[in-house]
């Protein structure tokens, strides 16, 4: 038995009151937990759908671009010192940065022109299934290349050269089956004839050779220029250019789905808060004459402020520990049903436990501050003859 | 022992003023039993929580073994109503979900050290001389009036303060159970506890060493 026993003793006496703010605080950790783990994947997931939407890095060769004319005659542009890019290396050193889990793909393009029965046309080598990542909007006629010698058309291109899904074509020598016709997407793409890349490297380069580099990178955890300063340090001799414009829009999405969350959570927060503010002053009011009696017995302001804020912490508590593994179940219950489960697996942290618990207490207290500095400030006389 | 000099206390509540008391004066002797009596509203509870150091005056001393206790720090206060003085009031104002030995325990509850054997022991022996040997286990609810105000006088006992203030202990209790309290606290003060008591049963005021007369804020005799 000591000072402590008296909060103990009133919150088993009145359990109800005490069950119900253990009730709404819990609901509210509970609330603020799932609602931030679901929006963390959630998020996650909202960023990997909108990789979709394009690539945010370039990597390029560099090069000193010219235009020449002389006397009034246009050479046209000239491209100088162009250093060549190595398929494997780009990719290995790209694996190999500080932030390769936030690379989500790396798409290189062999670029170069041919003939077909006398028109001319851009042929794009490329990795097709990273290809279909990065270009989740694709709608293709037919089927996706699968064969090394498949190629896909581009809407315009397939016209102008008249080419069908399951046709055949000549490019540069060897024959290729048009396995599919993109349907048009209004860019670059629709123009041009995509080769998967080993063919493009041996009908039209070399081996290993690639004009340029697209990457995507996941940017919720990190901002785009740390990812294209630590591929530029792999790759001092290359050009990296961050596309500021599309990160800057697929972000927007995402933290706004966090933002959102964050005041919903601080609403509940608060709410809880002026709960126990409310039920702690009422309370407070409802003992003042035992105040006035302990008072009278010679305990401290600081032991009456101490009872009351007991009370709020061992509260706090409770709530924080229960609410952080009842949001844990219910995100994982939420995610589910989200069909998301397998995207983040979610793990319990003890790192997050002590957080909550510290959040929650440091509220609870908070609330319970001013009722309970009001009910120490009162004189042992006045209090005993109130009410 | 216990000094008032010059006492004056006005409430002010509301922009009005009441003066309640007025140049009082009052000396306590060791082991002395003081009655005040008065009227309902002659401010006999005032006095007796200025007294108690519950209630702050306007002005004046109360010299507590020679010191002006006014004066005191928060802390030493406490320490004064902890240990040396203690209070009975006409409502028991017992703690209603601790048992009767928790209540007489409350004084010692006053921090985070737990309270020992010692202290248990002292309870209830307190609990014995105010005739409710057995009965400690009982929540305050299953107890009559005369044993609340019983329990609230061992509760006064537990720390062997050195004075005793008590505001018509009576005042809730039937003639008989009354008689039977005054005859408790006649007992106390036999055993050397000085006594404060007010009432306004001239009847029970016979019981004390001596008896002062107030009406209207000042002492009349
Ligand atoms: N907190 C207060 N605020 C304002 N006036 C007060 C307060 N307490 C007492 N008074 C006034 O002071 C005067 C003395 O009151 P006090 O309670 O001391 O009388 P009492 O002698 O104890 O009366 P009773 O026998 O009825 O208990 C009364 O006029 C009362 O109205
Ligand atoms: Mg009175």
């Amino acid at each position: 038995m000591n000072i402590l026993t008296i909060p103990l003793r009133t919150m088993r006496k009145k359990w109800v009151k005490t069950l119900l703010l253990l009730l709404v605080f819990t609901l509210s950790v509970v609330s603020i937990v799932s609602l931030n783990y679901v929006s963390r994947v959630v998020g996650e997931s909202l960023e990997k759908k909108l990789t979709a939407y394009g690539a945010n890095i370039l990597v390029m060769p560099r090069s000193e671009k010219l235009t020449v004319s002389y006397g009034g005659f246009s050479m046209g542009d000239m491209l100088m010192g162009v250093t060549d890019l190595r398929e494997s290396e780009v990719e290995e050193k790209i694996q190999s940065i500080g932030y390769r889990d936030r690379i989500s793909v790396v798409a290189p393009k062999l670029v170069a022109m041919t003939r077909v029965g006398g028109a001319a046309v851009g042929v794009v080598g490329v990795r097709f299934e990273r290809e279909k990542v990065l270009k989740g909007y694709w709608a293709v006629d037919g089927a996706f290349p699968v064969a090394e010698n498949e190629i896909l058309a581009g809407a315009k291109a397939a016209e102008k050269l008249g080419l069908w899904a399951g046709g055949t074509v000549d490019l540069g020598g060897r024959i290729a089956l048009v396995s599919g016709v993109l349907q048009p997407t209004g860019s670059d793409d629709d123009s041009v004839l995509f080769v998967g890349m080993d063919f493009a490297q041996a009908a039209f380069g070399q081996a290993d050779h690639v004009s340029f580099v697209e990457v995507s990178a996941l940017c919720a955890g990190c901002p785009i220029d740390e990812i294209v300063a630590q591929i530029a340090e792999k790759l001092p001799d290359v050009e990296i250019q961050a596309l500021q414009s599309i990160v800057k829009q697929r972000m927007y999405s995402v933290h706004f789905v966090e933002h959102l969350i964050l005041t919903v959570s601080l609403v509940i927060l608060f709410i809880a808060c002026c709960m126990v503010g409310a039920t702690m002053l009422s309370s407070v009011n409802e003992r003042i004459k035992e105040i006035g009696l302990l008072r009278s017995l010679g305990f401290s302001r600081g032991g009456i402020f101490g009872i009351f804020c007991f009370e709020a912490v061992l509260i706090g508590m409770a709530a924080g520990v229960i609410g952080y593994f009842g949001g844990y179940a219910l995100s994982l219950k939420v995610l589910a049903l989200l069909d998301m489960a397998g995207e983040a697996e979610l793990a319990l942290h003890p790192v997050h436990l002590a957080l909550t618990c510290l959040l929650i207490v440091g509220v609870s207290v908070l609330a319970a501050f001013f009722p309970s500095w009001k009910a120490a400030s009162i004189e042992p006389s006045t209090a005993l003859i109130s009410l | 022992m216990l000094e008032a000099k010059n006492i004056t206390k006005t409430f002010q509540s509301e922009g009005v003023e009441t003066p309640a008391l007025r140049d009082v004066n009052l000396s306590l002797g060791k082991g002395e039993f003081v009655g005040i009596v008065g009227r309902s509203g002659s401010g006999k509870t005032t006095f007796l929580n200025v007294l108690s150091t519950l209630l702050a005056p306007n002005s004046g001393q109360i010299l507590y073994q020679g010191e002006d206790v006014t004066g005191f720090s928060a802390q030493r206060l406490n320490e004064l109503r902890n240990r040396d003085f203690a209070v009975v009031f006409q409502f028991h104002y017992l703690l209603p979900y601790l048992t009767a030995r928790e209540n007489v325990l409350l004084p010692f509850m006053n921090g985070l050290g737990t309270v020992g054997r010692e202290e248990i022991a002292r309870a209830e022996q307190c609990l014995e001389r105010v005739g409710l040997a057995g009965k400690g286990g009982k929540l305050p609810g299953h107890l009559s009036g005369g044993e609340q105000q019983r329990v609230a006088i061992a509760r006064a006992l537990v720390k062997k303060s050195t004075v005793l203030f008590a505001d018509e202990p009576t005042g809730n209790l039937d003639k008989a159970t009354g008689e039977s309290v005054m005859d408790l606290l006649a007992g106390l003060k036999r055993d050397g506890l000085a006594i404060v008591m007010v009432t306004h049963d001239e009847d029970y005021a016979r019981g004390a060493d001596r008896v002062v007369r107030m009406a209207d804020g000042v002492v009349v005799g």
